[in-house]
């Protein structure tokens, strides 16, 4: 038997989810009602995304990396950017929604009696979604070029649970400190560039110095990015104690967003 | 059903928002407060509405807010069984970009319905609505009453345990609102539990079991909807009281020569002792004069204006062949007596101090508006339109019935 509040709260949950799932299905689809082709456009931004990249750097610029058989040599920097591009703006998208999600749903929030801690849940849904859109192409585009497929495929879904709870961590944090400052909002805005940039997502890690090396291994996206790329393109087994570090991370954040949402909910309602 | 039992809800006022989470974290007090709700109990059981009175900035939203979950308390309880849902303000969190389909949808999730429930109900939804075609527009295009008969059809199918309704319901057009009030009613005879916060004292009247008033943050009066309306009026007269610029401007509004002023004037039904009568009730009437210089024929004008300003009923003392002779410096108390037999709503009183059948030869005095009272519920028997004229009906045998006793003599 499971205790009571627990039980309670595990129910509260599932009655919650299939309104979470809507808001998450009207992010994706509803918001293209209207245009042209309509839910087309869910697919289209992660398909030519990927075009560009492969286009661009294997066609026009052709730039290599090193480790590859010479048959995929031509778009071995495709690969590394496409894996770094779609877990960074899965991330990012998500992160920046979830910390204005409090503000943009207010108009709901203050009529609806919704919880506060479902909610990003929502945002989470839709972009693991379109994540995974832009990965179906990606696969389609490696098995085109006979880029090896191995078992350890299988982690990737596991990096990116990994990667949703940091940025549900992470965001709620945020979500629920914007509502008291509105400079958190302009500073995620500002910032999520400047952590693009510091993360070996366009450039290759290896051309950093020794001691760059030693702060990247604090940014958390790194040891994510590296993941993916670990298991897809060198496929073998990611580092792990980075990873343990980063869910660590995670249930710090975690425990934190809960502790001061529990602490301030009654004010965050009312100055909604 | 519903029981609240001293709620406390108060409001941090801060001088800066990041102040507010310096606070939250520290518990360092850096606010100043406005209580919205204090000591708050009452109950609301099966089949039963009641009524919730005050004036604006009393606490009614704030009630409802907290009762549907959407505000936390600071101390207290709320126990409701079941789904509470209502028509709070506009909209109740519709997306304006999204059909009115689709916004059942989102709304009844948000309500609590399941796919199914939703589906079940979809189509009695959109025909209350009367939305018709409309449903698959973008909300935004919708006008406000159409909004609010959205936002009320899909309160009322989300088989509510509670329902809650504030003066949303008075932005539909009459026709509707009856269909509302209607469905409130057989929703309550269904056992349902209705919290009603209203402005019109007359649905109160007629609506609700009980009521109560609100009057800064607190229960002034519980108990029988009419003395609970006319409390309310009390409160309403002592705030126009306290509103010295509103009464001075009242003072300005009279004009005229003021060789004979009002210096008081009062009036009030004699039933219901307040400025709030039934319709049948009779409106008593007192006038305090005084004449600044001997007249020879003054004569006394009162004037009935509902609230679109259009003339109800007016006469004076000419047209009643009452001669009023004053001398210098004398006062005199007049009192009228009106049968108020008009249709139920808010009325004001002009009055008027003149010599001859009108008042364009010598106006001595001109007040518009110097009263207000308002007729709310029937004391004698319904009746449609302005007013009740007096009427006889005789029921005989019609001749294009044939009677039974035709029939049997051949």
């Amino acid at each position: 038997m499971m205790p009571y509040p627990l039980r309670r709260r595990l129910h509260g949950w599932r009655r919650q989810f299939p309104l979470i799932w809507h808001l998450a299905r009207q992010e994706l689809i509803d918001r293209h009602k209207g245009s042209l082709i309509g839910k087309a456009w869910t697919l289209i931004s992660p398909l030519v995304n990927i075009l560009v990249f492969v286009l661009v750097f294997s066609r026009i610029m052709g730039a290599r990396l090193e480790g590859f058989g010479a048959e995929i040599d031509q778009y071995s920097y495709s690969i590394y950017l496409i894996i770094g591009i779609l877990a960074w703006t899965a991330f990012a998208k998500s992160l920046s929604s979830i910390t204005n999600v409090f503000s943009e749903r207010a108009g709901v929030i203050t009529k609806v009696k919704l919880s506060l801690k479902a909610l990003p849940i929502s945002v989470l849904i839709a972009e693991a979604i379109i994540y995974a859109i832009g990965m179906s192409f990606f696969m389609v585009f490696l098995w085109w070029v006979d880029f090896p497929f191995g078992v350890w495929w299988l982690g990737v879904p596991v990096v990116f649970a990994l990667q949703l709870a940091f940025t549900y961590a992470l965001g709620l944090l945020l979500a629920v400190l914007a509502v008291y400052l509105k400079d958190i909002r302009e500073g995620v805005a500002v910032l999520l560039p400047v952590w693009f940039w510091t993360t070996p997502i366009v450039y290759v890690s290896d051309i950093l110095p020794e001691w760059v090396m030693h702060y990247l291994r604090l940014n958390p996206l790194y040891h994510l990015i590296d993941a993916y790329r670990e298991l897809i393109m060198y496929q073998r087994l990611p580092d792990i104690m980075g990873l343990a570090n980063l869910l660590l991370l995670t249930l710090l954040l975690a425990g934190a967003a809960f502790w001061l949402l529990g602490r301030t909910e009654r004010d965050l309602r009312d100055c909604l | 059903m519903i029981t609240v039992s001293e709620l406390h809800k108060s409001f941090k006022l801060f001088a800066k928002p990041a102040d507010r989470l310096i606070e939250a974290i520290t518990g360092r007090v850096r606010h100043s407060t406005h209580t919205a709700l204090e000591n708050i109990s009452f109950q609301v059981g099966r089949g039963e509405v009641l009524g919730v009175l005050g004036r604006n900035g009393a606490g009614k939203s704030t009630l409802l807010k907290l009762m549907t979950g959407v505000l936390l308390p600071d101390a207290g309880r709320i126990d409701i069984e079941g789904r509470v849902t209502g028509l709070l303000e506009l909209g109740t969190g519709f997306n304006p970009e999204l059909s009115g389909a689709q916004n059942i949808t989102t709304n009844a999730l948000m309500l609590g319905m399941s796919h199914q429930e939703i589906e079940a109900r979809y189509q009695e939804i959109i025909d209350f609505s009367e939305l018709g075609d409309y449903i698959h527009e973008p909300l935004r295009t919708y006008s406000s009453g159409m909004i609010m008969r959205l936002g009320f059809a899909i309160a009322i199918h989300a088989d509510p345990a509670c329902f809650l309704v504030d003066e949303a319901l008075s932005v539909g057009d009459g026709y509707f609102q009856q269909k509302c009030m209607k469905r409130i009613q057989a929703f309550k005879e269904a056992g349902g539990a209705i919290l009603f916060v209203s402005h019109d004292l007359n649905a109160v009247k007629v609506l609700c079991d009980r009521a109560l008033v609100l009057e800064g943050g607190r229960i002034v009066h519980q108990g029988d909807p009419e003395q609970a309306v006319n409390h309310y009026n009390r409160i309403m007269a002592r705030q126009a009281e306290e509103e010295e610029g509103r009464l001075q401007a009242r003072q300005e509004g009279a004009y005229g020569t003021r060789q004979v002023e009002i210096r008081h004037a009062d009036a009030w039904g004699r039933r219901s002792g307040s400025a709030t009568l039934g319709s049948g009730d009779v409106l008593e009437v007192v006038l305090d004069l005084e004449a600044h210089q001997a007249l020879d024929d003054v004569v006394i004008g009162i004037l009935i204006r509902d609230r679109f300003g259009q003339d109800i009923f007016g006469t004076n003392t000419h047209h009643h062949c009452q001669r009023l002779r004053l001398a210098a410096g004398e006062r005199r108390r007049v009192h009228l007596a009106i049968g108020a037999d008009i249709a139920p709503g808010k009325y004001t009183l002009t009055l008027a101090l003149h010599s001859g059948d009108h008042h364009l030869d010598d106006c001595y005095w001109w007040q518009d508006g110097a009263l207000q009272f308002e007729v709310a519920g029937y004391l004698e028997g319904k009746f449609s339109g302005l007013c009740r004229l007096p009427c006889q009906i005789a029921l005989e045998d019609s001749t294009a019935c044939p009677s039974p006793s035709r029939q049997e003599a051949p």
